[in-house]
């Protein structure tokens, strides 16, 4: 029992709103004190923007280091309280164990140890009371009451797994792999009420939470172009100039399944403690028979680079609708009477369509002279746009940078931070607040890199 | 009823080290009749007794929690119409109907002597039990016992009427 309460209540934590701003995680120091900005035309950038592949692959910091090995002093404060050679035995790790917090292990998992906290989010610790009667069941969950979500919650990402191929004269063939997830729950109206308003459970009342999850993959053979469509004024010298770039996707999707439909329990008749719930399961699912949906989509991007200044704009999988010819429906509901879950299929074979989401990104960076650097940019990778702001200033040996951005949860965070650079090394420091935890309360961050000139 | 238990549970886990309490209105599983006990016996009788036992329910998935300490508090009013006596009210808690009354009462008040027409309140001390392996379940039974000796001479006669019964149960809730 304790066993499975425990991984239910897991399941459920890793998808409460509560998640990780996982895009802004990083091992470079230097983004961490600038608020989550990079300055390097890799990564994001050209994950993003397909004019990227026709710009240079460089900082647009002059002087910028090569590349970054992270310092992970997290872990060993992580690896001193837990030893490496009794994590078998370490009751973070043990459901079993009559010390297993769930809320610590997802912590740990949302905000993995490698760097150090400097202040560790508080876990809400007030007491949870239920008053008890034979026709009142009332849960007061204190201040725990602001965990629950408003609106629907869930997870959602789209990744590109794979992009290999050639390029000759701005011309790329490949293939590209794709993995789309989203799943995403709202809080029926009379569960919320019950969880948030201290009112009593009722008999003979469906308490339940509203669920629509989609995952996809496949490939995309991919013919794209980037291009410098404009020089600048400093000629082929600069990178001055306009970019453009452009991919088009002919999608084949491997495998999909949709599920949608309400989960939860229903209450007996009084009193409502009485008899034993029953669950509630009644939905839909959508699994393609067949690999191999099709549909065509593409990308698009443009940079403008004008001496110091830089800015780019990128948006991928636009119009990305998958045709799955052969699609199957069947319903899931729990029999309340065999207590079993039984699933039928209303269809067997039939067409559906699924879209990919529209993932985009806008950056800007200006290098202001005196060795000061302002960027930012705007991301969204499929549920919830993060946008960093940041800062750096050089003054010969010495870095410091601040920078602030809004997180998936739309909340403000803030990043300070600073680097000490002797010959072809340096050393980058920079905390950063992040709301990773399960906890209303921003933790601290210190982040450590070694810095390769 | 796992999943009523995995929805608790799931929330109480973003409670941290939180507690769980909960604070049982014991004698709303009581019907009127069970609360409210008319006695007629014999003068001359040493001991007898009147007893009444309900099932009652606590939220499912907290049978393996390890409870920390349990506060029970009961109100009682006695009326004594004939004869005369004394009466003591006893309160047990159990998790099998068969072995309510075994034991010691977790709750316990005595009315003294008693003539017609004396009215009682039957306060007993609060009781705090801890590490109490009784209510490590999700249903318990109550059980509701009115000790009666009477004195040489008519019957005894009276009513006892059960005016509060309440349990804090707070539980060490390992957990989270």
């Amino acid at each position: 029992m304790r066993t499975g309460v425990v991984a239910v209540a897991l399941a459920l934590l890793v998808l409460a709103p509560l998640r990780p701003a996982r895009a802004q995680f990083s091992f470079d120091a230097r983004r961490y004190g600038m608020g989550g900005v990079s300055l390097s035309r890799d990564g994001n950038a050209r994950r993003y923007n397909p004019a990227y592949r026709a710009v240079k692959n460089k900082n647009h910091v002059a002087g910028a280091p090569k590349f970054s090995i992270p310092v992970p002093i997290g872990l060993i404060d992580f690896f001193k309280k837990h030893p490496i050679n009794q994590l078998g035995h370490d009751p973070m790790f043990s459901p079993e164990s009559a010390a297993f917090n769930p809320a610590a292990l997802l912590n740990v998992i949302f905000n993995p140890p490698i760097f150090y906290e400097v202040k560790k989010a508080p876990t809400p610790t007030n007491d949870v009371q239920f008053t008890i009667g034979r026709n009142q069941l009332i849960v007061d969950l204190g201040a725990t009451k602001v965990l629950i979500p408003e609106q629907d919650f869930g997870l959602g990402t789209t990744s590109r797994l794979l992009d290999a191929g050639v390029s000759v004269a701005g011309f790329h063939v490949g293939v590209m792999g794709f993995l789309q997830y989203d799943v995403k729950f709202t809080l029926d109206s009379t569960l919320r009420n019950f969880l948030t308003n201290d009112s009593t459970a009722l008999p003979n009342t469906n308490y339940f939470v509203n669920t629509d999850g989609t995952a996809q993959t496949g490939f995309a053979p991919t013919v794209s172009y980037a291009g410098r469509l404009l020089r600048g004024a400093g000629g082929d010298d600069t990178d001055d100039g306009f970019y453009i770039g452009g991919a088009l996707h002919y999608y084949f999707g491997a495998t999909y399944a949709r599920g949608i439909g309400p989960a939860g329990f229903t209450t007996g008749p009084p009193p409502v403690l009485g008899s034993k719930p029953a669950p509630l399961l009644n939905g839909n699912l959508y699994t393609s028979n067949k690999p191999f949906g099709k549909g065509v989509g593409g990308d698009v991007g443009v940079v403008w680079i004008s001496g110091p200044f830089e800015v780019g704009l990128g948006a991928n999988d636009l119009g990305a609708e998958l045709t799955w010819d052969h699609t199957k429906i069947q319903r899931f509901f729990y029999n309340t009477v065999t207590n079993k879950i039984v699933d039928s299929v209303i269809v067997a074979d039939t067409t559906s369509k699924t879209k990919l989401p529209i993932t985009y990104m806008a950056n800007a960076a200006l290098q202001m002279g005196t060795g000061t650097t302002v960027g930012g940019d705007v991301l969204n990778s499929g549920r919830g746009t993060i946008i960093h702001v940041g800062v750096e200033q050089r003054t010969g040996p010495f870095a410091i940078r601040g920078g602030v951005s809004r997180d998936q949860r739309k909340k403000m965070q803030f990043g300070f931070g600073g680097g000490l650079r002797f010959g072809s090394i340096g050393l980058d420091v920079g905390l950063w607040t992040h709301s990773n935890s399960l906890s209303t309360q921003r933790a601290i961050t210190m982040a450590t890199s070694i810095s390769i000139y | 009823m796992k999943g009523l238990a995995a929805a608790f549970l799931v929330l109480i886990a973003a409670c941290g080290r939180g507690r769980v309490i909960f604070n049982v209105d014991v004698l709303s599983f009581l019907s009127a009749s069970d609360s409210v006990k008319s006695f007629n016996v014999l003068g001359g009788i040493p001991q007898t007794d009147s007893t009444v036992s309900r099932q009652f329910f606590l939220p499912p998935g907290f049978g393996k929690s390890s409870v920390d300490s349990v506060t029970a508090t009961a109100a009682a009013a006695l009326k004594c119409t004939g004869g005369s006596g004394n009466v003591r009210f006893d309160v047990f808690f159990s998790k099998t109907q068969g072995s309510v009354f075994t034991g010691t009462p977790y709750l316990t008040a005595s009315s003294g002597p008693l003539v017609a027409g004396d009215s009682v309140q039957l306060l007993p001390p609060t009781s705090v039990s801890l590490a109490d392996t009784v209510f490590n379940t999700d249903t318990l039974w109550v059980g509701i016992r009115a000790r009666i000796a009477t004195n040489v001479g008519p019957n005894m006669t009276g009513r006892l009427r059960l005016q509060n019964l309440h349990l804090r149960i707070a539980l060490q809730d390992k957990l989270f």
